[in-house]
């Protein structure tokens, strides 16, 4: 530990490789490594108070790019539970076709996004952006099976969700098995 | 290497609940790089995560766009004009007692409503002259998103004075309502 500057210093070992690295990001910045490495800290512990780690929260910011690539908005959860219930019609399927349509898009996208683009949809739908509470996917050889649950999707939104999933599997090379939803509860499974 | 003391010390001790110092250093440091590469900040990384949070707290959903936009010119078909505005309205009014606060209700909309590009309020006299553009907006979805603006404004206490709204152009004039 050394003094300097009004604050006091502690010396940390870390690899020198990562600590080039780290000098570079920092004169890219315009500062020095002692400010660049302390605000890094700093954000670590505030990673640390919102009970994620900075990893996890890079990944959701990844995500959430995708979103805004997507030309995805914010918009009242009531407006849309709402509007959504008067437009659905069981018989029209507009609203299906749009969301498995827009599954398509995203799962294209990820596809060039992202290494794993699987993982990346179970991050995507995991994430909290759609309202989903606990999202699991089952790999095996030759299945993948979703789980998504959530206490505040309607029946309509679900069934909705369930297309945009089955979406962006479909243009990810997989093909439905079968699926069932519920209100809130979404489970299916694809083949390779 | 060399950091702020209590900050070394604080992420010793979150390091000596998950593993080594050494690993969570390494995996710290390498996220910093990672989000550098993104062209970000740490800090605006974690800005953008309260974001989220904010807005899900707020009873927002991520839609796409279009989807919405079809959803919002359906649904004026079928359920007419006037049941439409009034669903804007009483949202905006919603949100209005939620934020409780003009200053809140303008960074919430810069914030989340990423499809309206321009969100300009100004004070004068204790009036509010407000502009807002998006070339996003259908004529349905501005009329609509004007009237949410009302709402909203209504729940802080100030009442529409004058309202010129054309597609993907909202422009506002509110007055302090009397006995606010």
């Amino acid at each position: 530990m050394s003094e300097g500057g009004s604050r006091e210093r502690k010396l940390i070992r870390a690899p020198g490789e990562l600590v080039s690295k780290l000098n570079e990001a920092a004169h890219r910045e315009g500062k020095t490594l002692y400010s660049y490495v302390s605000e890094v800290f700093e954000q670590a512990v505030r990673a640390y108070e919102m009970k994620r780690s900075l990893k996890e929260i890079i990944d959701g910011y990844e995500v959430l790019e995708v979103h805004r690539e997507a030309g995805t908005v914010f918009t009242p959860r009531d407006v849309m539970d709402y509007l959504v219930g008067k437009v659905s019609n069981e018989n029209d399927e507009t609203l299906e076709r749009l969301w498995y349509q827009t599954g398509r898009w995203y799962g294209i996208y990820l596809r060039e996004r992202f290494d794993d683009s699987v993982e990346a949809l179970v991050r995507l739908l995991r994430e909290g952006r759609w309202d989903l509470n606990d999202v699991t996917l089952n790999r095996n050889k030759e299945t993948l099976e979703f789980r998504c649950v959530s206490p505040f999707l309607s029946q309509e939104r679900t069934l909705l969700t369930q297309k945009f999933m089955e979406g962006a599997m479909n243009s990810l090379g997989y093909k439905t098995q079968n699926h069932e939803s519920f209100k809130g509860i979404i489970r299916i499974k694809f083949s390779p | 290497m060399a950091a702020r003391l209590d900050l070394a010390d604080r992420i010793s001790e979150i390091a000596s609940r998950r593993g080594t110092l050494f690993d969570y250093l390494n995996d710290i440091l390498d996220q910093a790089i990672r989000a550098e590469s993104l062209g970000l900040t740490l800090n605006e990384v974690l800005d953008d995560r309260w974001l989220i949070k904010t807005a899900r707290d707020a009873g927002f959903t991520f839609v796409p766009e279009k989807i919405v936009n079809d959803l919002i010119e359906n649904a004026y078909e079928k359920l007419g004009k006037r049941k439409m505005t009034s669903l804007w309205y009483e949202t905006g009014q919603w949100y209005g007692r939620y934020y409780e606060d003009l200053g809140r209700l303008e960074a919430s909309v810069r914030r989340f409503f990423w499809d309206v590009s321009e969100f300009k309020m100004s004070r004068e006299d204790g009036n509010i002259s407000l502009i807002c553009l998006s070339s996003k907006f259908s004529e349905t979805h501005t009329e609509l998103f004007s009237k949410f603006l009302e709402g909203a404004f209504d729940a802080l206490g100030y009442g529409l004075a004058e309202s010129d709204v054309s597609k993907g152009i909202i422009s506002l004039r509110f007055v302090k309502s009397k006995g606010e």
